[in-house]
């Protein structure tokens, strides 16, 4: 997740708040072709219903759980979109970098969601929530759009947006609504 | 003069009345409907303003579901409105409405 950021935040360079990172982060300006562009935002939908299923399971919070089911409809139906799109320009999606880190910081995530419980389990899925979209948000603005070559990609991550700023709204709600 | 009185009174009394069935009869006569688009994640417009009678049509031009619900005592609901899809009411009351599933999502209606 924090390595994640650091990826983001280094294709942004002009913001200033880049200094709070140490310079490390500066030399990954990951450079992705379309094939991989497709890939991270499958995979950052798929983290997004993984984490929904771990709140399926273990929360009892009605409005944690209403939050859950949509995560998991609209990730899915943007992956519809994404797949119904690449299959359509012969294109098949490429695992890199970024995806494989965005893979590996979820496992991490998910097994430090799963060690929790009751109240404090609603509060770190919800935590983590608004933490994701924001990281997804950024990505996909910072480095997603900018970088793809392809129209039709390009207008996709751009129609996804939108829910995703209203998943973010939607969720630091809920977090406020379990404080 | 007092007859006077008493015709002009009633003519204006009559004239008073047709007015009165006139503007009754037409406000009934055409209900319009008007359409709200479900774009972005947004109700476009996001306030709508018709007469009692009229018809409201909200066609979901997103990739995901919403739905159109009454917001304050869930008094009516469209449920699910799939991708592509649409649903029409007609209107009896003005409401603050949203949308369930992404609770964020507001709307208004507003009657004349
Ligand atoms: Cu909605």
């Amino acid at each position: 997740m924090k390595n994640f950021k650091k990826l983001v935040y280094s294709s942004m360079i002009a913001l200033a708040f880049i200094t709070v990172f140490n310079i490390d982060s500066f030399a990954q300006n990951p450079k992705l072709t379309d094939p991989e562009i497709a890939s991270v935002a499958v995979t950052a939908n798929q983290i997004d219903i993984d984490y929904a299923v771990i709140a399926k399971e273990k929360s009892k919070n009605a409005e944690v759980l209403k939050f859950a089911e949509t995560m998991t409809n609209d990730h899915k139906a943007v992956i519809a979109q994404a797949v119904a799109l690449v299959t359509r320009l012969k294109v098949t999606p490429k695992g890199n970098a970024v995806s494989q880190k965005l893979l590996s910081d979820a496992a991490e995530t998910g097994k430090a969601l799963r060690a929790k419980s009751g109240k404090a389990f609603d509060k770190a899925y919800i935590d983590n929530e608004v933490a994701y979209h924001k990281a997804v948000i950024a990505a996909v603005s910072g480095l997603l759009i900018p970088q793809s070559q392809n129209a039709e990609l390009k207008g996709l991550l751009e129609k996804v947006l939108p829910a995703l700023n209203t998943h973010l709204a939607h969720a630091e709600m809920v977090q406020k609504d379990l404080k | 003069m007092k007859r006077a009185v008493f015709v002009l009174s009633s003519c204006i009394c009559s004239l008073l009345i047709s007015f009165v069935v006139y503007s009754c009869a037409s406000a009934q006569a055409d209900p319009k409907t008007h359409t709200v688009e479900i774009k972005d994640m947004k109700f476009v417009p996001e306030s709508i303003t018709v007469n009692k009678g009229d018809t409201i049509i909200w066609i979901n031009r997103d990739i995901m579901p919403h739905d159109v619900t009454e917001e304050t005592s869930k008094a009516w609901t469209s449920s699910v409105i799939p991708a592509g899809g649409s649903w029409k009411m007609t209107v009896t009351e003005a409401a603050d409405y949203y949308c369930s599933i992404h609770v964020v999502m507001k709307g208004k209606i507003v009657l004349n």
